[in-house]
């Protein structure tokens, strides 16, 4: 149909400029330490909490069995989101880019669906552990306190709990799903164009 | 083939197909390059099966439909801060406006046009999108009669 105009020549002309291969080589290398640092940065935040927690255990020598659940939980709680943090850092690598468009786009759905699966699922869980391990952590210095102050700590921790979950939670699941779910739509959109 | 050598013939290519998806020179050019570092990690992976144009097509192709995810993270700024930038190039109208034309169709419609401008084979096309040759074929007719009708609505 371009008999009159010719497209191929046109887009040919346009202007390029071949940045350097040293400019590449240097993006190749950042783009590794990069991945390292992200790595890094969530790995040491959970090594840092851990070791807090330990010291708490052996530096005021808990008596209790549930202080002890307690801060296994919370420890627990947290390798569980960070490694799943670090399995969606990953989730990427599933993906093979070398596979046509639309094998891709598939794959491209696919993941985000597991993502947003393992998101929530894993938020949930979080919390749940979380909150168990902090209320079990807390009985041993409860039980030593007056029942007013007893019942006025518990209460108010159970009211940020119930906070997070009923509040907190549902809307960060929500967040997520929004972002999720608009990606999954347009890929979708996508992949229809193949269609017709 | 060596990675130097594959940089110098493929990256006019690659960003010209960048360019065709975005229509925006940076954005171009960082698509490019990503295309590159991919190629760079996934070569000792290269089997021959197909040929390696067809291979880096791909993988630019996919490249550039992942930057749908880039968009709805970081929706473009409102200002048009590169505009200094594009008229250091000074494209002549008639080919920015055939990549304005391209870089509004719809985002599989792009990556066809564009390797069929750059006369990639439709058995080759088939192959990086995934689609019949026939459909291919049908497609890259009815996407040359809509650039022809933008045209000629635009009096270039």
């Amino acid at each position: 149909m371009d008999n009159n105009i010719d497209f191929k020549d046109l887009w040919k002309k346009q202007a390029i400029s071949q940045p350097d291969i040293e400019d590449l080589l240097e993006r190749v290398k950042q783009f590794k330490k990069a991945g390292v640092r992200s790595i890094w940065k969530t790995n040491i935040l959970l090594a840092a909490t851990s070791a807090f927690m330990i010291f708490v255990w052996y530096y005021y020598q808990p008596q209790f069995i549930s202080t002890k659940i307690g801060i296994i939980l919370g420890i627990l709680a947290m390798v569980i989101y960070v490694g799943f943090y670090n399995r969606l850092l990953g989730i990427y690598k599933d993906s093979d880019a070398t596979r046509d468009n639309h094998e891709y786009l598939q794959q491209l759905i696919l993941i985000r669906k597991k993502q947003q699966f393992i998101q929530s699922a894993i938020l949930s869980w979080y919390f749940v552990l979380l909150m168990t391990g902090i209320c079990l952590y807390m009985y041993e210095y409860a039980s030593r306190m007056t029942v007013l102050y007893a019942l006025l700590t518990y209460g108010i921790t159970l009211l940020w709990i119930g906070f997070n979950w009923f509040y907190l939670r549902p809307k960060q699941i929500q967040k997520q799903k929004e972002k999720i779910d608009s990606l999954i739509s347009k890929f979708e959109e996508v992949n229809e164009q193949l269609k017709s | 083939m060596e990675f130097e050598n594959i940089y110098k013939t493929y990256w006019e290519r690659i960003f010209r197909l960048c360019m065709g998806f975005v229509n925006d020179r940076d954005l171009a050019q960082d698509l490019a390059q990503e295309t590159f570092i991919i190629v760079w990690q996934k070569l000792h992976t290269f089997r021959n099966e197909s040929g390696i144009g067809t291979w880096i097509f791909r993988i630019a192709s996919n490249n550039c439909l992942r930057q749908i995810e880039k968009e709805k993270r970081f929706p473009k700024a409102e200002l048009p801060s590169h505009i200094t930038e594009e008229q250091h190039y000074s494209v002549e109208p008639q080919i920015q406006f055939l990549y304005q034309c391209i870089a509004g169709l719809p985002e599989m419609d792009r990556i066809i046009i564009s390797l069929e401008l750059e006369e990639v084979k439709q058995t080759e096309i088939a192959k990086i999108v995934g689609l019949s040759e026939a459909n291919v074929r049908v497609k890259i007719h009815r996407i040359k009669e809509k650039l022809t009708q933008k045209f000629k609505e635009n009096g270039q």
